[in-house]
């Protein structure tokens, strides 16, 4: 077994739920600990993060739009 | 900042700039004595007004030239020099919005607004003591864009100016008074645009004179331009055929006319007119400041009196062409209609009722209408709830002339009658209904007609009955049309109503000036402009209509729930978060918090699907398209009278055509996306509460979103036009006691599998919305207010299988138990017996009458 440099990441179950969707795709998570906790590759955080701010903007109302 | 401003406060100017000051605070203590601002300073500024003209971009450079132009600092207060300072640190922070360069007015705190050089955005201090009459200044030359509680934002445009011109205000008023209002000196460019506006918007007025078209305008030489153009002049009637040039003295001259002594029936004046008839209206108040001289009717007269009206007389076959060239050469004309002096159509001698009495700010709205006697044609907008329907009907009351009412559905056609009736002292034989099951025509010569739009404007094949019936409405004249709900009406529909059918003024009524589709520029040219629009929380705080707590709900989704919205990239996404559990839970709690406090409470779902789901889980009563009438008319009942029943589920139904004073708080927990006017019209629901003027009453309107859903963009969307009328959502993320609660639903995880699992089970056509309603014959697309809206029709898809007798009879089968009955199968089929006093009194009522036979 190799070691991974990981981190972990604390979220609500909502934005877990996202992830695991987002994990679908190109594989992030290393282990799912609980509703609230995951535990994800150290190099990927980033570009995840990135991401999610996308996937939440989309439900975002502005005057602009 | 600029030198401008230190050369206004250099030393040689402090003595007179403090003794204003004094002034003004003074003046700031009692602001209703005469004259509440000081006219505004005279142009001080150094330099040149040229300096500050127009375009902004030139402006912003001179400013910038001024600043890089820095005097010795030396000559400068430590005070100035740090002010300096500051100004250039924090300008840059604004970029094309940086104004820093407009010099305030020494007494710029006294003066509450605020006008943008570029868009003509106005932007207005609520707080400050004077921002009422600065407010019924602004609402009549610009329109509101928002107005919440302390800043409010309005706007100057084409159509706004044109309105305040139609009201009889004048160029240099305006600009005065805005002026007076302003912190800063007008913008020489707002200046130039409202000249530019106001010389040709207005000037014309289309006149209906004893059946004949007049062209008319005060000013001369402006019907002397249009003469010059080709169309016009070819439509022009000659009377005198010898003078041909076009000069001035070919014109038909008159005295215009005066408000003298119209009076709008059911206003406070009438009353004081029977005191002493022969004094004019104008008992003007004695603190008549200059803004409401301005603004109110009375300014009116003192503008228009003594003044030459000139007028031409024009073909009537050719007056589309003429309005259409006018619009062209950007002086649209006024319809104004001289009602008073109409000899050719007979009067409907119709009144309101002794005991009818409307309400100040319908008055204000009908005395724009009614401005100089005539009858201008516009929209006036109030707010649901607020007596749309008795504006209207009074202004028919006004004019006494034959009037045609236009609706958007056949219920709302009933309601219009039937409101006449009540109101207005007219006959059942002079009003007459025109739909597609009822076609009446009035007995006598004039008298009112009420239809629906795609009646009038349905140019495919007709029956013979309303062909004949159609041949009535175009054959005649008509003193007055009335449109409901305007906004709703597509403009080519409205446009074939409009020149189809022959009336002299016309008015539209509607809560809602918005459209998804930002159509309402069209509405301007094709009724007229916006007359009056009510300020919402104005009316609240008077107690017209209640006043109201809004607050958005944010349910998180479960787990579950969410992992399939991920999924799911269709409209059943829709049911996933209708259904969430955590929403159903925030729904019940909710509802058992309101109920325990004595409120009534109705539960929106434009989701048929999530209706029936939470009113069985719940154990309510709930209306859908597919309930029939009777059950229908056995709940409403059961909501208004009985204390046990405190709760109903309605689903789009229950948007318009129902109507529940009881009501004071109102959960939606589904809805039409981002519809800004459903929200307005749900709203609307409450407003009208019966308690609302208990002291302190509150009502509640609850919205329940999903979150990480797209609800909340929707919900945001949907919340802007509340929004700009000064409704503030509150947003609660957490219900304090929601956990404790008893015998909550879907509290274990086992039940929202559960709960999941059926909705991915339910078929996508549920997510539907609104698919329980169906539109009456003639009813317009969009809204919904058919009453017998009947069962959606299913055909059930047929069969065929092979079986036992036993089977095919049910013997085979273990009995079905239905857990979730629906609350509506366990009301009494009747209401509950009356007390025995009245059952006796009725008994012998019954019998005496039998007696008497």
């Amino acid at each position: 077994m190799r070691a991974i440099k990981s981190v972990l990441l604390t979220c609500d179950p909502a934005v877990k739920e996202i992830l695991i969707a987002m994990n679908e795709r190109d594989n992030f998570i290393i282990e799912d600990l609980d509703d609230w906790h995951l535990v994800i590759k150290a190099d990927e955080e980033f570009r995840v993060r990135r991401e999610l701010e996308v996937e939440l903007e989309k439900n975002t109302y502005s005057m602009e739009a | 900042m600029s030198e401008k401003r230190n050369a206004e406060a250099g030393p040689s100017e402090h003595p007179s700039k403090r003794a204003r000051i004094d002034e003004q605070e003074d003046i700031d203590i009692d602001y209703n004595e005469e004259d509440a601002i000081p006219p505004s300073p005279p142009e001080t500024s150094l330099v040149p007004r040229s300096a500050t003209i127009n375009f902004s971009a030139l402006t912003r450079k001179l400013a910038q030239e001024r600043r890089t132009k820095e005097i010795e600092p030396t000559s400068l207060s430590s005070l100035e020099q740090h002010r300096r300072l500051q100004d250039s640190l924090v300008s840059h922070i604004f970029m094309d919005q940086d104004f820093s360069w407009l010099h305030l007015k020494p007494d710029h705190a006294s003066r509450p607004l605020w006008i943008s050089p570029e868009d003509g955005h106005i932007i207005l201090e609520a707080f400050s003591p004077i921002a009422e009459q600065a407010q019924d200044f602004l609402t009549a030359i610009s329109e509101p864009v928002s107005r919440p509680a302390f800043i409010h934002e309005y706007k100057l445009t084409s159509y706004s100016l044109y309105a305040a011109v139609s009201v009889g205000l004048q160029t240099e008023d305006i600009i005065e008074v805005l002026n007076r209002l302003s912190k800063v000196p007008v913008p020489d460019s707002i200046i130039a645009f409202i000249r530019e506006r106001t010389l040709s918007y207005g000037k014309v007025k289309l006149v209906l004179k004893h059946n004949k078209y007049f062209v008319e305008s005060s000013h001369p030489e402006t019907l002397q331009l249009l003469l010059k153009d080709r169309v016009i002049r070819e439509a022009r009637l000659m009377t005198v055929q010898a003078d041909n040039s076009i000069k001035a003295a070919t014109f038909t001259t008159s005295k215009a006319p005066v408000k003298g002594n119209l009076v709008i029936p059911g206003t406070a004046k009438e009353a004081e007119k029977k005191k002493d008839d022969g004094k004019p209206a104008t008992t003007a108040n004695s603190d008549a400041d200059l803004f409401t001289s301005v603004v109110g009717v009375e300014g009116d007269e003192i503008d228009e009196d003594d003044e030459n009206v000139h007028a031409f007389e024009i073909n009537d076959a050719k007056i589309d062409d003429v309005k259409k060239r006018c619009n062209e050469l950007e002086y649209p004309m006024l319809e104004e209609y001289d009602f008073r002096n109409d000899t050719v159509n007979a009067n409907l001698e119709i009144d309101l009722k002794p005991a009818t009495v409307i309400r100040p700010y319908q008055e204000t709205s009908l005395s724009k209408m009614f401005g100089n006697g005539r009858a201008r044609s516009g929209i006036i907008v109030l707010p649901c709830g607020a007596g749309k329907t008795l504006v209207g009907i009074t202004a028919a009351c006004t004019i006494k002339k034959s009037c045609l009412v236009l609706c958007t559905s056949s219920v709302s056609v009933m309601q219009w009658k039937q409101q006449f009736m009540q109101w207005s002292n007219v006959t059942d034989k002079q009003i007459a209904v025109f739909t597609a099951d009822q076609k009446e025509r009035f007995a006598g010569d004039s008298g009112i007609v009420v239809s629906t739009y795609s009646m009038v404007a349905n140019t495919s094949n007709r029956s013979h009955e309303s062909k004949k019936m159609m041949e009535f409405l175009t054959s005649r004249e008509w003193g007055f049309i009335l449109l409901d709900e305007v906004h709703v009406v597509p403009a080519a529909m409205f446009r074939r109503v409009v020149t189809t059918i022959k009336a002299h003024s016309k008015l539209g009524l509607t809560a809602t000036l918005v459209r998804e589709d930002d159509k309402i520029a069209d509405l301007n040219y094709m009724i007229g402009p916006k007359l009056y629009e009510a300020n919402w929380m104005d009316l609240a705080a008077k107690g017209h209509i209640a006043n109201v707590q809004c607050a958005e709900v944010w349910c998180p989704m479960t787990p579950e729930f969410y992992r399939q919205y991920l999924r799911i990239q269709n409209r059943k996404r829709m049911l996933l978060y209708c259904m969430n559990p955590n929403k159903f839970q925030a729904c019940q709690f909710l509802i058992k918090y309101h109920e325990d406090r004595g409120d009534k409470v109705i539960v929106f779902s434009d989701n048929v699907y999530a209706l029936e789901a939470y009113a069985k889980r719940l154990g309510k009563l709930y209306i859908h398209g597919g309930t029939g009438q009777v059950e229908r008319m056995r709940i409403l009942s059961w909501f208004q009278h009985s204390p046990q029943v405190n709760t109903i589920f309605l689903s789009k139904v229950g948007d318009t055509s129902i109507d529940l004073p009881e009501a004071t708080c109102l959960i939606q927990i589904s809805s039409h996306f981002g519809s800004r006017r459903q929200e307005a019209q749900r709203l609307g629901r409450i407003l009208r509460a019966k308690r609302r003027n208990d002291e302190g009453f509150n009502a509640f309107f609850y919205s329940l979103v999903s979150k990480d859903t797209q609800e909340m963009f929707y919900s945001t969307k949907r919340q802007q036009f509340l929004i700009d009328q000064g409704y503030a959502f509150k947003v609660i993320t957490h219900l304090d006691g929601l956990d404790k609660m008893e015998d909550l639903v879907y509290r274990t995880r086992d039940e929202q599998i559960e709960l999941v699992q059926s909705v991915l089970l339910a078929s996508e056509s549920e997510a539907d919305l609104g698919s329980d309603v169906r539109a009456g014959e003639g009813d317009l697309a969009g809204t919904v207010t058919s009453k017998d809206f009947g069962r959606v029709p299913r055909m059930p898809g047929t069969q065929r299988t092979t079986g036992s007798l036993t089977a095919l009879s049910g013997g085979a089968h273990m009995s079905y138990v239905e857990q979730n009955k629906s609350a509506n199968k366990k009301l009494a089929q009747q209401l509950p017996p009356r007390h025995k006093l009245f059952t006796k009194r009725e008994k012998d009522k019954a019998a005496a009458k039998k007696a008497a036979r």
